[in-house]
């Protein structure tokens, strides 16, 4: 029948304060990294070959770390803070020294997104300085490209996404509010293309599948709701998933489309085939909220890892659904 | 008149013939008068004989020249004949001569010959004899004397040889009997012999001639009396049911048939008929208005085979009662049934002391009757129908026993229903098994058309099958070919069953906690919490556990289930059998105590001698076993908790079976196992603590508590938990005082009503027997044993529950074996002398 409930591979300890971000990269086989955001204001860079932290960045000035990402053309590091900045990093050849900061002015928890619009050019989306508002500056240039602010009255806003759609439009955005309300943005007319109200309560985290068209937000309620973009631009809700703890932090979709895993309120992380969204599994390890979670982004699937960071100061690294990991 | 004049013409050449025959060696003369004897039995035209001459022959002569032929089978000159004149004038004589005489000659013959060539002889003219239809012959001839013309004796030895020739011919043929004779198809035939004699007595009826239908009757009677009626009345009772569907004559002769069994049989046929025949229309169409004419049938019918025999299946329940509801003549009977068996239902003294299967049997026949009424009848009832319903009812739900009291729940639901009180049926929880469907289904009339007896000739429609199997194929493959292969079926799930609802508060880390919680806080989940853990906290640290242990077990004995937590009682009863284990004296002291106490509910009472079984087995478990997995073991009793303590039985049941087995020597197995040897346990120095007190109060009846009174179902626990304590004090020390003490104690309540009582006591018995060694058996307990011998042998005998009964002759077993081992054992016996 079922196969028992997995256990993680290995997990990393020693962050010091609890996990608010997961970001890994991947790319050099020899020296897969995860970077981690910790709510003590450091950033740990850790090479899950050694299973150690490679480097701990100091930044912020001891204010909780939000998010990491990194620039995937010049291995640069950017980091949100509570600080209200966004800084970028230079952390090649031993270095760790801010190269470059934005001040945001946002004392919300919403996250940034970035899209990276041609190799050394990139799009930022972060909160301003207005709850519901949104700015979006081009990098490295920090030309700022619009401010997008809601008509109707939503909320703070909490969560988005940016991406470059392959109709040719200019990128989009989604964003969620404090009403529970999903907004489409066109980024190029700075205007609202649909709306939806996917749940009653805050949106906590969402997430796109650039491929299907579909997303799928998170809330403090026990439901995730997914929904898709028609052809129009128009957000459509779709089925619900009911969870037996209420509470998700953060949402991920694996790179191949197949699995979304949960953050869950409730200490654990729930893993779910993304096209159906069937439960496939509970993961159970962390023994407080976990913050974030991510699924690497190595080339060899097999290798493929998820992280899950909890504000037990811990990170749980799993391999599950690899195949061949799998008849093991 | 000339043929009642003897003719002494015919005596003349019958005395002729034999002195040929006895003195002639030739077969020139022989043969002649061989032929002669034959003559007159010839009907054929070519005949010099008279008829009066055949006449007076058949009634005078034939007998004694069979007779002469039979002494005369080792004569030289039946050798010197040819196989064919042999077969044709020796064995033609016996074959065309009146049967019923040469039936008689035949069998006599059989009893006398020993063993020889003339026996195989007659048996093989015997076996002709019942090949050729003769004894439908004979009894045909019987059917056409309407007054009898022979003596009743002659009469009464030729039905003794018709209906016992299979045990006739066997006691003398042993293993050389033909299987012509043997029962199952001896009597067959006869059945198919009858019936064509029934059917030729028809025959003549339409053309206008008496017949007579006695002796055919007590052919039926006393096949049936001896005990054939099922091998005849299969036969029987479906062409009779067949053939008076549409034919009135038939039916009559049917009805004569069964009026003129006599009455000393009457039970037998009757009995054996309702069990054949496949629907009440065809009992009525055979047996007529029998039960109105015949005294003796209605008592069999109305009040033998409802209310003293059980052991027929509801088939013939249904086959009786249908019977009497099916006529109006009848439909009197049944509201007398009716009234009967409600009363027999109802009645308290018939619950306590009828075997469970009677009470079944009776609780069908009520349901069945009451279906079979209609709204007139169900009016005129209705006060005798709702008293019984009420007492008997009552008298069920006092029963200790769990189908007595589903039975009555189920009846009481059904004859409410039916009564229609105001509207408000009764509506019982039970469990629903195979009984309770099967009474109630009884309230639904039966399937009505009765099975056609003749199979009607089908032409059997295979083709038409066949034909349909392949398109149901073709649609069944066709099923779901565009199933999206592209899903997340290809992942399977884990386990997710640990995927639970978070508590937000954390279980408590001592003791202390627990009890502070289970006392004073009104918060559900805490107090979930609290007991949850209660059991883990209390086996982790047992020096803690021993601080506050009796006061733990207080409060769990006097906790109540306010917030209906699911595993409550397992959890309470666990986490007491954990205290009583870890802090043993003590607890074991207050739990004893508090049995016996004002103000306790019997189910209290029955969670201490649940408790205190468990942990006595718990604790008997040998020593060398490690902690973790005594934790492990009473976790995996403790989870299947019965709610009713002492309605399943099967645990120490199985315990007892389990030890049973392994002393009782079995001659086929060869070597027995050894019975388990002895480790030291736990348990058998604390066993006094366990056992004695319990013993203390028994008859002191309090207010709320009277055990040798109302509350029989904790005086039966209590006497079962005894058994067990003794039975765990296996090689204790203390084991033979123990014995001795429980001995004394269940001599009193021995012949308890309550089958649960006397269940527990027999129990305990048994457990005294295997526990206590023979040799104290013998020395400490013999004044004690002449008595318990004879009265378990009184139980095993007449005890109405067959558990009781057969615990008692397992008792018996031990008992004996344990006696006869100490008594052959002669060190034993100079120790006692």
């Amino acid at each position: 029948m079922s196969s028992p409930a997995p256990t993680p591979v290995y997990t990393l300890r020693g962050a010091g304060g609890p996990l608010n971000t997961l970001h890994f990269s991947c790319h050099d086989a020899d020296t897969p990294l995860l970077y981690s955001g910790s709510g003590k204001g450091l950033i740990h860079v850790w090479n899950l070959n050694t299973r150690r932290a490679k480097k701990i960045v100091k930044g912020h000035s001891g204010n909780s770390i939000i998010w990491v990402s990194t620039l995937q053309s010049t291995d640069a590091l950017i980091s949100q803070g509570r600080d209200m900045l966004v800084c970028l990093w230079d952390l090649s050849e031993g270095r760790s020294e801010m190269v470059d900061s934005v001040w945001t002015g946002s004392v919300g928890f919403c996250q940034c997104s970035m899209l990276e619009m041609s190799p050394g050019n990139h799009l930022l989306a972060f909160p301003g300085e207005q709850t519901e508002e949104i700015k979006i500056i081009q990098l490295p240039s920090k030309t700022p490209v619009c401010t997008l602010v809601p008509d109707a009255k939503v909320g703070m806003v909490m969560c988005m996404k940016l991406w470059q759609p392959d109709s040719g439009l200019g990128p989009l955005l989604v964003a969620g509010y404090e009403d529970g309300s999903l907004l489409l943005w066109d980024v190029t007319q700075r205007s609202v293309l649909s709306q939806a109200k996917a749940h009653p309560e805050p949106v906590m985290c969402l997430t796109f599948d650039l491929k299907r068209l579909r997303g799928i937000s998170g809330s403090s309620e026990k439901n995730l709701s997914s929904w898709v973009l028609d052809g129009q631009n128009n957000l459509q809700l779709q089925d619900n998933v009911t969870l037996v703890n209420p509470g998700i932090s953060q949402l991920c979709i694996r790179g191949d489309g197949k699995l979304l895993a949960s953050a869950g309120w409730d200490h654990r992380v729930r893993v779910f085939g993304w096209k159906r969204l069937k439960p496939l599994a509970v993961l159970q390890y962390h023994t407080d909220m976990v913050q974030s979670v991510a699924f690497s982004d190595h080339q060899d699937p097999r290798q493929r890892l998820l992280a899950a960071g909890s504000k037990d100061q811990r990170i749980s690294l799993w391999s599950i659904y690899n195949e061949g990991a799998e008849t093991g | 008149m000339e043929i009642l004049t003897p003719s002494p013409e015919v005596r003349l050449t019958v005395a002729q013939c034999f002195r040929t025959l006895t003195t002639s060696t030739d077969p020139k003369d022989l043969v002649p008068a061989l032929q002669t004897l034959n003559s007159y039995l010839d009907e054929g035209p070519g005949n010099k004989t008279t008829s009066s001459q055949r006449a007076e022959f058949r009634r005078a002569h034939f007998t004694r020249s069979l007779q002469f032929l039979v002494s005369n089978i080792q004569a030289d000159w039946v050798h010197s004949l040819t196989a064919t004149q042999r077969s044709e004038l020796w064995d033609g004589l016996f074959l065309k001569g009146p049967p019923e005489q040469a039936l008689l000659v035949l069998m006599d013959g059989i009893g006398e010959q020993s063993a020889s060539a003339g026996l195989d002889h007659l048996v093989s003219i015997t076996e002709k004899f019942l090949q050729r239809c003769r004894l439908a012959d004979l009894l045909w001839y019987y059917c056409q004397q309407t007054s009898p013309s022979d003596s009743p004796q002659l009469r009464e030895t030729l039905l003794g040889r018709i209906v016992c020739l299979p045990d006739l011919t066997a006691n003398k043929l042993h293993l050389n009997n033909k299987p012509l004779f043997l029962p199952q198809q001896y009597y067959p035939l006869l059945a198919a012999e009858m019936f064509t004699a029934l059917e030729k007595t028809c025959q003549a009826l339409k053309d206008g001639t008496d017949c007579s239908l006695t002796f055919v009757a007590q052919t039926l009677g006393k096949v049936c009396v001896q005990g054939h009626s099922g091998l005849v009345l299969a036969v029987m009772a479906p062409r009779l049911s067949a053939c008076s569907r549409s034919d009135m004559v038939w039916q009559r002769v049917s009805w004569k048939l069964f009026e003129n069994v006599p009455q000393r049989w009457v039970e037998s046929v009757l009995t054996g008929l309702v069990q054949a025949v496949n629907g009440p229309e065809a009992l009525g169409r055979i047996i007529g208005n029998l039960v109105l004419t015949n005294k003796k049938a209605q008592f069999v019918i109305t009040h033998k085979m409802l209310l003293l025999q059980y052991k027929y299946e509801t088939r013939v329940l249904r086959i009786i009662l249908g019977y009497l509801a099916a006529d109006k003549d009848r439909r009197p009977l049944l509201i007398q049934v009716l009234r009967s068996v409600s009363q027999a239902w109802a009645n308290p003294s018939a619950v306590k002391h009828t075997p469970l299967e009677q009470q079944l049997y009776v609780s069908k026949a009520l349901l069945l009757s009451v279906s079979l009424l209609n709204d007139s009848e169900l009016q005129e009832l209705r006060s005798d129908l709702i008293h019984c319903m009420l007492d008997g009812m009552q008298s069920h739900l006092d029963s200790s026993v769990v189908r007595i009291r589903h039975m009555g729940m189920v009846v009481g639901e059904c004859l409410s229903s039916r009564l229609d009180i105001g509207g408000a049926a009764l509506k019982f929880e039970y469990d629903q098994d195979e009984e309770t469907r099967e009474l109630l289904s009884l309230m639904t009339p039966g399937t009505g058309d009765e099975p056609e007896d003749e199979p009607v000739n089908v032409v059997d429609s295979p083709q038409e099958t066949t034909e349909t199997t392949p398109h149901a194929d073709s649609e069944a493959s066709k099923v779901d070919p565009d199933s999206d292969l592209d899903s997340d079926d290809e992942l399977t799930p884990y386990d997710m069953s640990a995927d639970q609802e978070l508590s937000k508060a954390s279980p408590p880390r001592y003791l202390r906690d627990c009890l502070e919680t289970l006392t004073s806080s009104d918060d559900p989940v805490r107090v979930e919490l609290s007991l949850r853990a209660a059991e883990g906290l209390v086996r982790k640290n047992a020096f803690a556990a021993k601080e506050i242990s009796v006061q733990l077990t207080k409060v769990f004995l006097h906790l109540e289930d306010k917030y209906n937590l699911s595993g409550f009682l397992s959890l309470r009863q666990s986490t007491m059998v954990a205290l009583t284990v870890i802090d043993t004296i003590p607890v074991t002291q207050y739990l004893t105590t508090e049995f016996y106490s004002l103000n306790y509910s019997l189910r209290q009472r029955l969670d201490i001698l649940e408790v205190l079984s468990l942990a006595a087995q718990e604790l008997s478990k040998p020593i060398t076993e490690t902690k973790d997995q005594l934790i492990s073991v009473s976790n995996s009793s403790s989870a299947d908790l019965n709610p009713y303590p002492g309605d399943n039985p099967v645990h120490w049941r199985q315990e007892v079976e389990r030890r049973i087995q392994s002393k009782t020597r079995r001659l086929t197995k060869g070597a027995t196992k050894p019975p388990a040897k002895a480790t030291p346990n736990h348990y058998a120095p604390v066993a006094g603590h366990f056992f004695f007190p319990l013993l203390r109060n028994f008859d002191k009846p309090q207010v709320t508590f009277d055990l040798l009174g109302t509350d029989h179902l904790v005086l039966g626990r209590l006497i079962q938990t005894l058994g067990l304590l003794m039975h765990l004090a296996v090689n204790a020390p203390i084991a033979a005082q123990m014995g001795r003490a429980l001995l004394d104690f269940v001599w009193a309540v021995r012949y308890h009503v309550d089958q649960t009582v006397r269940r527990g006591v027999l129990f305990a018995v048994c457990s005294v027997f295997l526990s206590v060694n023979s040799q104290n058996l013998l020395v400490d307990l013999s004044d004690q044993l002449f008595e318990t011998r004879t009265w378990l042998a009184d139980v095993a005998e007449g005890d109405p529950d067959a558990d009781c009964r057969s615990l008692a002759v397992q008792s018996l077993v031990l008992m004996d074996q344990s006696l006869k081992k100490q008594l052959q054992d002669p060190q034993a016996l100079s120790l006692e002398s």
